[in-house]
């Protein structure tokens, strides 16, 4: 994971974000699931890195309005609760969820 | 493993080497497989950089044998290992049957990013401007200005298009160690910058009037950095070197966002104190998203004329220690030199008023360095999504 970047990005259906990394692998990744799991000092207590967003806070039909790159490093998500304070590192998203070889 | 150990091991692995082969572009292109570019990690058949593949009869008429020549295009003019690149190729080429001589010419395209947006305030002026090399460093007096101007003037003595613009708006001091005299000279809504041997040049202390200070606030002096940005008919360049100010303040971050910057070189003595201030601005580079290409030390040691014994006046090995904690490369490293010290006064660039000196060939090998990081990194990014923006369809 030294400098793996995001290659392509894809809406693959209504709930799912698609990423094609610079190595050739895809992440299909939850909408939902990434509300749930905001990196931001909000969400995650900044000291003791203790959840303070409680799943059931998270409706299941939160969904991005909009994602846009940070630098070249994360990328954060404005999602339609007005939440959009988490910057998902490319190293967190590829940690989130099973990699798939390219070509699946 | 050497060449020609590759050569033989190719060879030998497809069984005899006496069976009469075709000579082909296609066995051409397969025995070049063998020379690597260093810096890329791959072979020269599949960067693409062999062209115009050409064999004809040897001259002189011997049988069955054959010239073979051709033309490889490196990334860069600066390539630190382009004789090394040619006798690989040479000698690969001559391992083949049917081969009795060869001619090998050495190009280069420098590669560059993607093309600007044309909407962008930049696009006039840095449009055809491949690649911005940032020189940067923590703390002042470090030899940053003295490292730009035989960093512009080493790629510019390799064949590369160069342009140097001095960021220094309270101390610009590229007018004077590169003998500037002249003005700059309207063109259309853009301002041509003046040339001293072929590079070239704008500076804050073109303006204004010699000896007196440049008095201004931070919206003043980003204003006149936007202005050499955006006003300048740089005109197409291979690399646009930018000697920053010391520190990381106002200006560093309004070049860092007005311009594409490619990376950065930061300039650093070796004592503790001034690795302090390389830290910080690694770190802010870092913040700003904009790649570090690795450290120059300067001022590194002094020889003695009278024993020849190397004194490390500020200590020794800070720069190359400060790379590998950052994990960023280290560029090389610059002895102290009165005649450096002397060129720079009177303005003659040290690599070109004393091409054979050991300062001049460091000077030359920090600038191949930098080129090949530059090389190295719009590999690493051919493919990356620099910026996106996606809309959610609900």
């Amino acid at each position: 994971m030294e400098n793996i970047r995001v290659q392509d990005i894809t809406q693959l259906d209504p709930k799912t974000l698609g990423i094609l990394w610079t190595d050739g692998k895809k992440s299909a990744l939850d909408v939902v699931m990434l509300r749930r799991k905001c990196p931001c000092a909000a969400c995650i207590d900044e000291w003791s890195h203790e959840p303070r967003l409680k799943p059931e806070d998270v409706k299941d039909t939160v969904r991005p309005v909009k994602i846009e790159s940070v630098g070249l490093y994360a990328l954060t998500i404005h999602f339609n609760d007005g939440h959009r304070t988490g910057i998902y590192t490319f190293k967190y998203l590829r940690d989130l969820a099973p990699l798939a070889s390219s070509g699946d | 493993m050497g060449i020609m150990d590759r050569i033989t091991e190719r060879f030998t692995s497809k069984g005899s080497t006496k069976q009469p082969v075709t000579l082909d572009e296609t066995t051409v292109l397969n025995a070049l497989r063998v020379v690597q570019d260093p810096d890329l990690h791959k072979d020269i058949v599949t960067l693409g950089f062999v062209r115009n593949v050409k064999i004809s009869a040897a001259t002189g008429g011997l049988e069955g044998q054959h010239e073979v020549s051709l033309e490889v295009n490196l990334t860069t003019p600066a390539c630190p290992v382009k004789e090394q690149l040619k006798t690989q190729c040479e000698e690969a080429l001559m391992a083949l049957p049917g081969v009795s001589s060869t001619k090998v010419t050495m190009t280069a395209s420098t590669r560059g990013a993607l093309p600007l947006n044309t909407g962008s305030p930049v696009a006039a002026s840095l449009g055809q401007v491949k690649n911005i090399i940032a020189v940067a460093s923590g703390k002042g007096g470090v030899g940053k200005s003295t490292t730009a101007v035989n960093l512009a003037w080493s790629l510019a003595k390799s064949g590369s298009k160069v342009g140097l613009l001095d960021a220094d708006i309270y101390g610009p001091s590229i007018p004077l160690m590169t003998r500037l005299n002249a003005g700059a000279t309207a063109s259309g809504t853009l301002v041509e910058p003046p040339q001293v041997d072929g590079v070239k040049i704008m500076s804050v202390g073109m303006f204004g009037q010699g000896g007196k200070a440049t008095i201004m606030r931070g919206p003043m002096a980003a204003a006149v950095i936007k202005q050499f940005l955006s006003q300048v008919a740089w005109g197409e360049l291979d690399y646009l070197v930018i000697d920053y100010p010391p520190g990381t303040g106002d200006i560093q971050l309004t070049i860092s966002q007005t311009a594409p910057v490619t990376g950065a070189v930061i300039v650093t003595t070796p004592q503790e104190v001034a690795l302090i201030d390389v830290r910080k601005a690694i770190s802010m580079f870092e913040t700003l998203k904009v790649p570090v290409l690795g450290v120059v030390e300067t001022m590194s040691h002094f020889i003695c004329d009278g024993c020849d014994k190397k004194h490390f006046i500020f200590r020794e090995g800070g720069g190359a220690r400060v790379a590998s904690e950052h994990g960023v490369a280290f560029l090389g490293e610059i002895p102290m030199d009165q005649g450096l010290v002397q060129a720079s006064d009177e303005g003659k660039p040290y690599v070109t008023s004393h091409q054979k000196s050991p300062v001049a060939s460091a000077f030359a090998s920090v600038a191949g360095a930098v080129a090949s990081q530059v090389s190295i990194l719009h590999a690493e990014n051919k493919n990356v999504l620099q910026h996106f923006s996606l809309e959610w369809v609900h």
